[in-house]
Formats: C-alpha cells, sequence, structure tokens
C-alpha cells in the first residue's frame, strides 16, 4: 500500500550516505516506522534492481511494486504467453525479441492504432524503461505500468477487453497460484497484472556495451570508432543525449513533409507537434533496424544518409536542422559516416542480448 | 576507528534523525485529538435542469430531453470520480478522507467511481470525521497526477473492473456523459450506436510548451446551506446535485450536438470540464 503523499523525488533528493547510513541506523535501532524498511538486497541478486551508478534516478515507482524473484518470473511467463493477446496468438515477444534488445524483427512493421488512429509504427527496443518518462514514439503512455495496456487491448477506451483477458487468467490454475505465491490476494486484477510485467522489463538494464566500457576506462576505442563518437558528439548527441542516449523530447528530423501518421500531435492534440516524435534511444541500435517510426530506412548507412542529404522541410521540421545555407540536415562525408557507423556499433550491449536471466523457461 | 569530520556529521545527522522519526511515533504525546468520531454521507444526486434524470439503453427511440441548441437527446452513460474529499467547519474543523493506490484493491482508498447506473455509488461514506461542526466539502472531479503517477491501482481504477482508465492517455476519464441525439451525425461504430453523443473529459497535466495538453480535473469547493455536527450517535449527510444541464449549457460551453458529439481527447474537453465548477452544489444537508 502507498499513501500518496509521500514523494520519491524528495527521497531520492537526500545524500546517498545519509540515507543509508539512517536505514542502518533504522534496522539496527529496530524501529518500527510506518513504511516497511524493505531488507537491503544482496548485491548478488539478479533479481534485484540496481541502478547502474551513472544512470538518472529511477523513475519507476518501485514502492508500489518492488521486484522480486516470483514477481520478475511471473513477468517473464507472461511476456511469452499469448494467452495476453485476445485471441491467443500474439505474445509480447512477437514483437519484443532479446536478441534485438527486445525490438521487433527487420521487415516487421506493425500497426498499432493508439488514440484511435491506425498507424504503422516499428517496435521499439525495450530497455532501460526503469529510467523513462514516457513511452511510445508518442509519449502516449506516461507510466510504464500503462504501457502493455495498449498492446493487449484494442486502443478503444472504456472497453472491457482487459476484463477478458484477466477472465482467462483468473480461470487458469497454475496462473492462479504464480499470482497469488507473488501478490498474497486470492483473485487476480489489472494492476497485478501490469507489476508482474513491470518487474519483468524493469530489469531489462542495457549498459554493458563497449561504450559504457569506454567511459570506465575499460575499453580504448578504435580510431574509427574514436573519430566516430567525436562526430557523434558534434552532431548527435543534443537529442540523443545523456547515459540513456535520448533526452526523451519529441523532434521532428524531416522524414516527412505531410503525416499520415502525426506523432506527439495524438496526444497533445497541438497542432505545432504534427510530425514530431519521440528521440530514440540509440542503445544496441546497429540490432534494431528497419529505423525510425515508421520503419523507413533498413541500414544505418540509409540513417545517415537521411540525415546529410535527405531531410525534407515541414513546419515542425527540428531548427537544428536548418543549416545557414538554407539546406536541411547534417553535414556529413562519407568517411565521417563510416566514422560514426563505427561508433554506433560498439552501443550494442551482448551481455544484455544473451542475458539468461531474460530466457523463456520450460 | 577513524571517521572525517563530514562522514561523522553525516552519520550523527543520520541517528538524530532516526531518533526523531521515533520518538514521532513512540514518545509524543498525542495531540489534543477530539475523543469523538462520526460519520458524514455524501450523497450525490444527479438532475437535468429542475428535474430527474435517468438512463435508457443504447437503443431507445426516446429522446427526453432538450439541449441548450434545442436538440433532443436521451442519456445512456453518466458518472465521474470523487477524490481527495475534505470537510471543513467553522471552527476549524477538518477532515480529509485518506487517499492511497494499491494493486490491493481492500488497500485503495479515498477513490469513488460515482455511476447513474449504481445506486450504492452515489453514496460516499465517509468514517472516522472528527465530532464537530462543518459546513463546507471540497473534492476533486478526476484523477489527478498524484494517482496516475503511481501506476496500475486496483478497485474502482482498475479498467478490468470498469475503471475508466483512458489507456492511451495513460490518465482517468474524469466525467463521461453518453446519450444519443437525432441531431449527432455520428455512424454507428463497432463500439457506439448511431447518432451516439460521447463526451469524455480526462487530462490529467499542463505542458508548459502544449497549450493543447490541459488539465481538466477540477476542484470544487462548495459551502452548505447550513452547517451539519458530526458526532458518534448522528448520521449527518449533505445532499450534492449535478446538474448535467450545467454541464452542456453551462457558463464556458454550450455543446451543439452537431458538431460536438465525439469528444475523447484532453483538449476537446477543456471548455466543457470548466462547467464542472458550477455543475455540482449542495442542495440542502440532512442533520
Ligand atoms: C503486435 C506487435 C506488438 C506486441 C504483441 C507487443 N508490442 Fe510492445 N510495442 C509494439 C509497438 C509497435 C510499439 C511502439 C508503439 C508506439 O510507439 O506507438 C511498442 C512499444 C512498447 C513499449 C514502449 C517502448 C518505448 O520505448 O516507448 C513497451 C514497454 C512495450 N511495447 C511492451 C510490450 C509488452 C509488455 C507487450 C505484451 C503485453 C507488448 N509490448 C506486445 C509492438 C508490439
Ligand atoms: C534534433 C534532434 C536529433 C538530432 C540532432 C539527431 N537525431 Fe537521430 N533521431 C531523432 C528523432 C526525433 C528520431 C526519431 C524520428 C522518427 O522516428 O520519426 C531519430 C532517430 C534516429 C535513429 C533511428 C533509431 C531507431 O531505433 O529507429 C537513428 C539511428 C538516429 N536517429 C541517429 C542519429 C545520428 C547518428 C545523429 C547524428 C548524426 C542524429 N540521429 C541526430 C532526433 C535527432
Amino acid at each position: 500500500m502507498r499513501k500518496i503523499t509521500f514523494s520519491i523525488p524528495e527521497f531520492y533528493g537526500w545524500p546517498t550516505h545519509l540515507l543509508v547510513g539512517g536505514l542502518l541506523c533504522l534496522l539496527l535501532a529496530g524501529c518500527r516506522s510506518d513504511d516497511q524498511v524493505e531488507p537491503l538486497p544482496a548485491p548478488d541478486d539478479p533479481y534485484a534492481f540496481v541502478a547502474p551508478a551513472n544512470f538518472p534516478p529511477a523513475t519507476y515507482t518501485f514502492d508500489n511494486n518492488p521486484v522480486s524473484e516470483a514477481g520478475f518470473r511471473l513477468g517473464k511467463r507472461l511476456f511469452f504467453d499469448p494467452i495476453l493477446s485476445l485471441d491467443n496468438t500474439v505474445s509480447c515477444n512477437s514483437c519484443h525479441n532479446q536478441s534485438l534488445a527486445f525490438a521487433d524483427f527487420p521487415l516487421h512493421p506493425v500497426s498499432i492504432g493508439v488514440g484511435g488512429a491506425t498507424g504503422t509504427r516499428n517496435a521499439p527496443q525495450l530497455v532501460n524503461l526503469a529510467f523513462r518518462r514516457e513511452f511510445f514514439w508518442d509519449g502516449g503512455a506516461t507510466h510504464l505500468d500503462f504501457v502493455p495496456l495498449n498492446a493487449i487491448e484494442n486502443p478503444v477506451e472504456m472497453q472491457e477487453e482487459i476484463g477478458r483477458v484477466i477472465d482467462k487468467l483468473n480461470a487458469d490454475p497454475e496462473y492462479s497460484g504464480l499470482f497469488g505465491e507473488v501478490f498474497g490476494q486470492n483473485r487476480i486484477n489489472t494492476p497485478q497484472l501490469l507489476h508482474a510485467l513491470s518487474q519483468f522489463m524493469a530489469l531489462m538494464i542495457s549498459n554493458q556495451s563497449l561504450y559504457d566500457q569506454h567511459l570506465a576506462g575499460e575499453y580504448s576505442l578504435e580510431p574509427a570508432e574514436a573519430r566516430g563518437l567525436a562526430l557523434f558528439e558534434t552532431h548527435c548527441q543534443g537529442c540523443h543525449s545523456g547515459i540513456l542516449l535520448t533526452d526523451e523530447s519529441y523532434r521532428n528530423n524531416g522524414l516527412d513533409s505531410s503525416f499520415t501518421d502525426v506523432g506527439r500531435e495524438l496526444i497533445t492534440a497541438y497542432e505545432g507537434d504534427r510530425g514530431k516524435f519521440m528521440v530514440p534511444s540509440l542503445r544496441n541500435v546497429a540490432l534494431t533496424s528497419p529505423y525510425m517510426h515508421n520503419a523507413r530506412f533498413n541500414s544505418l548507412q540509409a540513417v545517415l544518409d537521411h540525415y546529410s542529404d535527405g531531410m525534407v522541410d515541414s513546419p515542425s521540421l527540428d531548427p537544428t536542422f536548418r543549416r545557414e545555407d538554407g539546406r536541411l540536415g547534417i553535414p556529413l562525408s562519407e568517411t565521417e559516416k563510416s566514422d560514426l557507423i563505427a561508433f554506433l556499433k560498439t552501443l550494442t550491449d551482448r551481455n544484455f542480448t544473451n542475458n539468461p536471466l531474460f530466457f523463456k523457461e520450460q | 576507528m577513524y571517521l572525517s569530520n563530514y562522514k561523522a556529521l553525516c552519520f550523527a545527522l543520520s541517528i538524530l534523525f532516526v531518533f526523531s522519526a521515533c520518538r514521532k511515533e513512540d514518545d509524543v504525546p498525542e495531540p489534543a485529538e477530539p475523543q469523538e468520531f462520526g460519520t458524514f454521507d455524501l450523497v450525490f444526486d444527479n438532475v437535468y435542469g429542475d428535474g430527474e434524470l435517468s438512463l435508457v439503453g443504447t437503443d431507445d427511440e426516446n429522446f427526453d430531453y432538450v439541449n441548450g441548441n434545442n436538440q433532443d437527446f436521451n442519456i445512456t452513460l453518466l458518472g465521474y470520480y470523487i477524490t481527495k474529499i475534505e470537510l471543513t467547519g467553522p471552527n476549524g474543523e477538518y477532515y480529509a478522507d485518506e487517499m492511497a493506490t494499491s494493486a490491493d484493491p481492500d488497500e485503495v482508498k479515498g477513490f469513488y467511481h460515482v455511476l447513474e447506473s449504481d445506486a450504492n455509488s452515489r453514496t460516499i461514506r465517509l468514517n472516522e470525521v472528527p465530532a464537530g461542526k462543518y459546513d463546507r466539502v471540497n473534492f476533486t472531479i478526476g484523477v489527478d497526477a498524484d494517482a496516475v503517477s503511481e501506476g496500475a491501482t486496483g478497485g474502482v481504477l482498475d479498467p478490468a473492473e470498469g475503471g475508466w482508465l483512458w489507456n492511451w492517455d495513460a490518465g482517468y476519464i474524469g466525467f463521461a456523459f453518453e446519450g444519443r441525439s437525432p441531431a449527432s451525425p455520428a455512424e454507428a461504430t463497432q463500439w457506439a450506436p448511431e447518432n451516439a453523443v460521447q463526451l469524455h473529459i480526462g487530462g490529467w497535466k499542463d505542458l508548459p510548451d502544449n497549450p493543447s495538453m490541459v488539465n481538466n480535473v477540477k476542484r470544487n469547493s462548495i459551502p452548505f446551506p447550513s452547517s451539519v455536527s458530526v458526532g458518534e450517535r448522528l448520521e449527518p449527510n449533505a445532499h450534492i446535485e449535478m446538474n448535467l444541464l450545467t454541464m452542456i449549457a453551462g457558463p464556458h460551453a454550450t455543446v451543439d450536438f452537431s458538431t460536438t458529439f465525439s469528444v475523447h481527447a484532453p483538449a476537446l474537453g477543456s471548455e466543457i470540464a470548466k462547467n464542472l465548477a458550477t455543475a455540482f452544489t449542495v442542495d440542502h444537508v440532512h442533520q
């Protein structure tokens, strides 16, 4: 149970040693407080959520839904189970594949009508979700818990579809047992389902690429990679910024001059947002082709050709891409492009895509 | 063991923190709280203009109500969330209903889904209200950012249990009216009959760079016509009227069903939402 008046950001604002010291003392002194103090997880517990030190504070509400081994494994089971789709044919895994950092297979753009509009959007990779503020290409979900509803349900409000999924789960004796074990209630409901999925997805942390090793001083970049990084810092980091490689803003990078999928405007109903999409994280980007919300490009080369020479104008085109000479895009030579690609490949995290923690069980 | 000054200070501070936290609960005498508590009921009556209001099925061809544009219509669904209830009194009396979100429906506190179709939902019982006089009620219509940002929640907020979670906007519909009107050009769809009118008021946050992204969650503060006493053997209540006429033909918006019949986004509902401020009144109180 969570009282709404308690606020996490303040909690995060405290100096950590003070916090840790305080927690330790709390434990030692055996002083009971209303909010139960979770036992500190063993450092080698693979099911403990541990934010990497160089990541921003987690956004996910773990105090409502702490990750446990049983909860994580239940979430995993659900992720692979087509029981979540109304006709028992599709699972989350059908569109989010671990070997591709949980992105979709190439040339498998999918249609999901968010906000009642049918758009063709490419399934993004699922990494570092516990640190994100908003989800989907248009930011149509603001909490990780709510994301799967869009996949499970027809995107129409006040529909009973989720109710039917919950009924199916309740009718399944194995799921009844598993949910009971994790949540201690005798009936499965929507928040339990969503919490289990979030526990699974919250641990999808990708921070062991060559680039991360470079940041940690454990890997020295090849010359081409290093030149690529310098170019990246100059031309790309204004948007694909920070350790998550996205600033989570909504921008138009010149794909279209008129829009069948209006992007952010779907959510904000603001014309100024037409054609803007969330800046995607570039982690594992070498694995996630095709690229862009509409799966426009099949290779990183094609993406860079777009940035250098392929942009088209529209009112919401990001001002970054307007050059002084009136041309659009980022000037890049062919060698610069190949250097950039060499750098982008250092963002691949094979420890993540090969991590057995996420493998299907049985 | 040697500690740097800074660390020692931190350590001392944390100990201090722990002790003060403990003392708060164990040692400090309880503040002078009233010894006596009672209940208070908020009874919601949905009305239309000067008359009563009742629901019909979506295939009903009778249109018994007339809107501000002289268009006939009927009502097939009507409801809203009431949250964050407070009572206040002339001598500083104060009661705030507890708010809590949880996956466990029994732990969810302070969210009420008032539905015309469910008589029980229209009476909200407040328990453990400190004895005293009360002459005002404050409440929020809708589910605000505090709750939305907590993620999935059970009880009346569970979409499988009839909760109005607006899944693509990750918020809740705060107020909904549905009906049919011959003036509405809506064609029948899988989800709505022909001539449908659907006004769904939602949207829970402002975005500074987006004038159209609106927060339609409203807070009302309504005086009682006279004060009422809460106490152990008393059963006071307040009858709150929600006038649908004010919602669709109020000071901020007069809805024309030939053009406004499908409101499913925050911006489209923002003017109608402003009518919420005067749609609720306390009609009378019972001691
Ligand atoms: C039919 C293919 C498909 C299935 C099945 C599917 N997804 Fe997705 N997923 C997508 C697409 C497409 C998007 C992007 C949608 C958008 O941005 O509008 C997406 C987006 C997401 C995101 C947001 C990622 C981000 O960076 O914003 C998450 C999280 C996610 N899906 C989780 C799930 C889960 C959990 C399931 C199973 C319950 C699931 N998906 C099932 C296609 C699918
Ligand atoms: C002004 C902001 C901005 C800048 C600068 C920028 N990008 Fe992007 N980038 C975006 C946006 C927005 C998208 C998504 C566009 C869409 O899908 O509609 C994107 C998409 C991408 C994608 C596709 C990722 C995927 O998973 O589909 C790649 C790759 C990419 N950018 C690389 C780069 C590189 C390399 C640079 C520097 C040369 C760069 N970007 C500069 C905003 C920017």
